[in-house]
């Protein structure tokens, strides 16, 4: 097992490097670069081209590229030309926050997503199979800037101002946005597991569909089991592969769709850094908050592989 | 597998606990949160040059001379008491405030206002540029100090009352890798500790800033002016999203939301939690055409310039946002700006008229260019979108080229839009901002390639940017508004009003063309 997590871990040096250089070169190609954003209203190509040699832009693009590696490669991954903080202290400081709000939005989706999945696929064509579905339908089609919004103005405009209408004062039930304190959490992280919640819903309820028709589990039930040791311990357990799978590639989206939960809830995550940074052209932080997210889409997908073993021991790394 | 589960819901609620330290505790205090789409790069005085810098850096440092708190209309006292200018105009003495303090307590010096000049002018920022009219600034001795100008600037106590004039403590400055050298372009080292702290004498002072979440001051201790203050501390949170400023706004997580767009001020009306402010902006949109006819095309033609001036419905943009028809690009409220009574009418017969005359009597087809880009609540595409239905009506059809902010700019600063819409702010709050859409000036020659005019016009440019008799200026900038308006590459069509939203109970807001907002004015009503 350990060779295998060092073989990964050596082949995700490729994968990074790749998306170094497709987000180098990708930035490089929006017209508009960080000079003309810095110089400001009253720029002169002049000042434009001072600042572009000051800033190391006016090199070839081979040798900036060459440039970055070789800091990358001393953990530095230079200093933002926006605030002139070094990028691994931006993203220091940021990262934490989205990783919070990636977590608990996973932790709440998977408890909420496999427990729906199960108990639908368990009465299959019931009231609750049918309804549960419809919800994971609206979970899966309702885009986050949408839901987020929805859910900003229902609980802190909508409902403080219904309930002082029948004579409950009171103030937003929720902050709206910001961070800081688990109140300001509780939205962006509806927002953000609703879509993975329905996901893994709709995963949990089919494979747990197949397997709960295969003879083995007949078997368990003709044996006299208890329906709950059926379903959660001879059911789950092999129905669980794939629903790992999704849940490792929802991590990862999760990680991106926080772009634009942070952004309609202010919340001053990575997500947040990217796309303030995007229009600024900070080509700095831009490679380094794109770079940082492909190493927690690696280190996901690496889990999750880690995690089959453990939960099907057939399969053997060497 | 139930282990799991429980495993879950407890790494769930162990989250939602450990958050639930982080509860604020700050409840005594007179806090004021303001929501705002953070435009800033820094808070140096000699480098920041953007609103949010603007109305941060106007509390936490002062200048010589200012504007009264609603206005533009006269200059003011401020670190300076008083001040002389000599018989040539050519030389300030301004004779400091001997009361005058900095947050740590010391005195404002003569020496520290020669440092924040000269740092200012070689420190070559974004508002250097302002610096460039002072030749020299010497402290005569620690209460007076006299500039020296490189040529008359009719402006120039209005230039100091921008921020970027900001007093620093030289001394602070120093010990913080700061420095006024002729090399300070390369040598200052200031600029980041300034970001998160400040040097100055403003009622506040600059507690911290994380770039793009927020800013905090804190009360000035040490104030030294008689001037209650009644926040304790003041949060500029960044909410980039006009919907979520909105929420936040209603919900009362924030008293004062500076960037709605007209529809949301709209649906606000009658919400009995807040109230809605307007003042007359002096921003100027505008129509810019460009002179050259291998990139301006049918519309370098002045015939086609002013038939566009004609069509363009400048009722309905009232409608739309409020506000007031410019006359030309000067915006008004300035001094020497013409009225409404000066502006155009919307005249489609001698539009057409016009075209026919210049050859095109079926109209043409053009692209207009535009950043998809919303401004002080106002949004650009709603206006491209009336300029295009607008200009149809005399026949011309105009395709709508939208463009991400910066892709628009580095063109429209390049000056390779041939037929752009864009809007313009001055730098200085006078008369004198109008020399750039003159031939010769910054955007005339830069962006529409309108370099020369007419030998008597030059002749009255050339004499109006070192003519001081307020009288005489008023009526020079009258005849090059009334030239402009015949003969200028632009179309400036609307000056919108600013609407402000904020809670009910927050009082003294006052919108100001300088600094948007003067953070001390404002108070709670308890």
């Amino acid at each position: 097992m350990t060779k295998f997590i060092l073989r990964r871990l050596l082949l995700a040096i490729p994968t990074l490097l790749g998306v170094s250089f497709l987000v180098f070169a990708s930035i490089r190609l929006v017209p508009g670069g960080p000079a003309v954003a810095l110089a400001g209203e009253l720029a002169t190509p002049q000042m434009i081209e001072q600042l572009n040699r000051e800033l190391g832009l006016d090199q070839p693009l081979l040798i900036q590229y060459v440039n970055y590696l070789g800091r990358m490669l001393r953990f530095d991954l230079g200093r933002s030309i926006r605030s002139g903080l070094p990028v691994v202290e931006e993203i220091q400081t940021r990262l934490p926050r989205t990783l919070l709000l990636a977590v608990v939005s996973l932790a709440v989706s998977s408890v909420l997503g496999i427990t729906i999945g199960v108990t639908a696929a368990t009465r299959p064509n019931s009231l609750f199979d049918g309804g549960s579905m419809i919800f994971a339908l609206l979970g899966v089609s309702m885009p986050i800037f949408w839901s987020g919004l929805m859910l900003m103005i229902f609980f802190a405009v909508l409902l403080p101002q219904w309930l002082t209408s029948i004579g409950f004062p009171t103030g937003p039930i929720l902050p709206p946005t910001g961070s800081g304190t688990w109140q300001h959490l509780v939205m962006p992280v509806t927002a953000l597991a609703a879509n993975s919640m329905a996901i893994q819903a709709r995963m949990t309820r089919a494979t747990m569909l197949e397997v709960l028709r295969q003879d083995y589990i007949r078997t368990a039930r003709a044996k006299g089991q208890k329906e709950r040791i059926v379903i959660y311990v001879h059911a789950l357990r092999n129905a669980m592969l794939p629903i790992v799978t999704i849940i490792g590639l929802q991590f990862g989206t999760l990680l991106g769709g926080a772009v634009l939960t942070e952004t309609v809830f202010s919340w001053p995550g990575i997500g947040r850094l990217l796309v303030d940074t995007i229009s600024f052209r900070d080509y700095p932080v831009i490679q380094g908050t794109v770079l940082t997210i492909s190493i927690g889409f690696v280190l996901t997908n690496l889990a999750v592989d880690v995690l089959y073993a453990y939960l099907d021991p057939r399969i053997k790394y060497s | 597998m139930h282990k799991i589960f429980r495993f879950m819901m407890l790494s769930v609620m162990l989250a939602a606990l450990m958050l639930g330290v982080f509860v604020s505790a700050a409840q005594e205090e007179r806090v004021l949160v303001i929501g705002h789409a953070e435009s800033t790069d820094s808070y140096d005085p000699a480098r920041g040059f953007t609103q949010t810098t603007g109305f941060v850096n106007r509390v936490t440092y002062q200048t010589l001379v200012t504007f009264p708190d609603e206005n533009a209309s006269e200059i003011l006292p401020l670190l300076a008491t008083s001040w002389e200018v000599s018989d040539d105009d050519l030389s300030y003495t301004f004779t400091l405030d001997p009361n005058a303090r900095f947050a740590s307590g010391n005195p404002v010096t003569a020496a520290d206002v020669v440092f924040s000049i000269n740092r200012l002018k070689n420190v070559k920022g974004n508002p250097s540029f302002l610096a460039d009219v002072i030749e020299s600034v010497v402290a005569n001795d620690d209460g007076t100090v006299t500039f020296k100008l490189t040529r008359i600037n009719p402006a120039f106590l209005n230039l100091l009352c921008n921020y970027a004039f900001s007093i620093t403590e030289a001394a602070v400055v120093i010990a913080n890798g700061g420095t006024d050298a002729e090399d300070a372009a390369t040598t200052d080292a200031a600029g980041a500790w300034l970001d998160t702290n400040s040097a100055g004498s403003g009622p506040y002072i600059l507690e911290s800033w994380e770039p793009t979440v927020s800013t905090v001051l804190v009360r000035n201790p040490n104030y030294w002016r008689d001037r209650e203050v009644y926040f304790d501390r003041v949060i500029v949170v960044n909410i980039p999203t006009p919907a979520s400023q909105k929420a936040a706004l209603e919900a009362g997580d924030i008293d004062l939301a500076l960037d709605l767009t007209a529809d949301q001020i709209a649906e606000l009306e009658g919400n009995p939690n807040v109230a809605i402010a307007r003042f007359p902006a002096n921003i100027v949109h505008f129509l810019l055409m460009n002179q050259d006819p291998e990139i301006g095309g049918i519309v370098s033609d002045p015939r086609v310039q002013k038939a566009i001036r004609l069509a363009l419905d400048y009722d309905g943009f009232k409608e739309l946002w409020g506000g007031v028809q410019p006359a030309a690009n000067l915006a008004f409220g300035l001094l020497g700006a013409l009225g409404e009574e000066d502006a155009l009418d919307r005249d489609l017969d001698a539009a057409r008229a016009l075209l026919a005359e210049a050859g095109y009597p079926d109209g043409f087809e053009i692209t207009l260019s535009y950043p998809d880009f919303s401004f002080q609540g106002v949004n650009m595409n709603i206006n491209a979108q009336k300029i295009q239905s607008d200009l149809a009506e005399v026949g011309i059809r105009v395709t709508l080229n939208t463009q991400q902010l910066q892709i628009g700019l580095a063109e429209y600063r390049a000056g390779q839009q041939g037929f752009a819409y864009w809007f313009w702010g001055p730098d200085i709050l006078d008369a004198s901002d109008f020399f750039a859409f003159l031939p010769g000036g910054k955007v005339a020659s830069e962006r529409t390639n309108w370099n020369e005019g007419p030998a008597e016009i030059m002749e009255l440019i050339a004499a109006a940017k070192v003519e001081t008799d307020p009288e005489a200026r008023v009526e020079m900038f009258a005849q090059l508004q009334r030239f402009n308006q015949e003969s200028g590459p632009y179309a400036p069509f609307i000056q919108p009003a600013i609407q402000t939203a904020f809670r009910a109970n927050l009082q003294g807001y006052i919108w100001h063309p300088q600094w948007l907002l003067d953070v001390s004015l404002l108070s709670r009503s308890e």
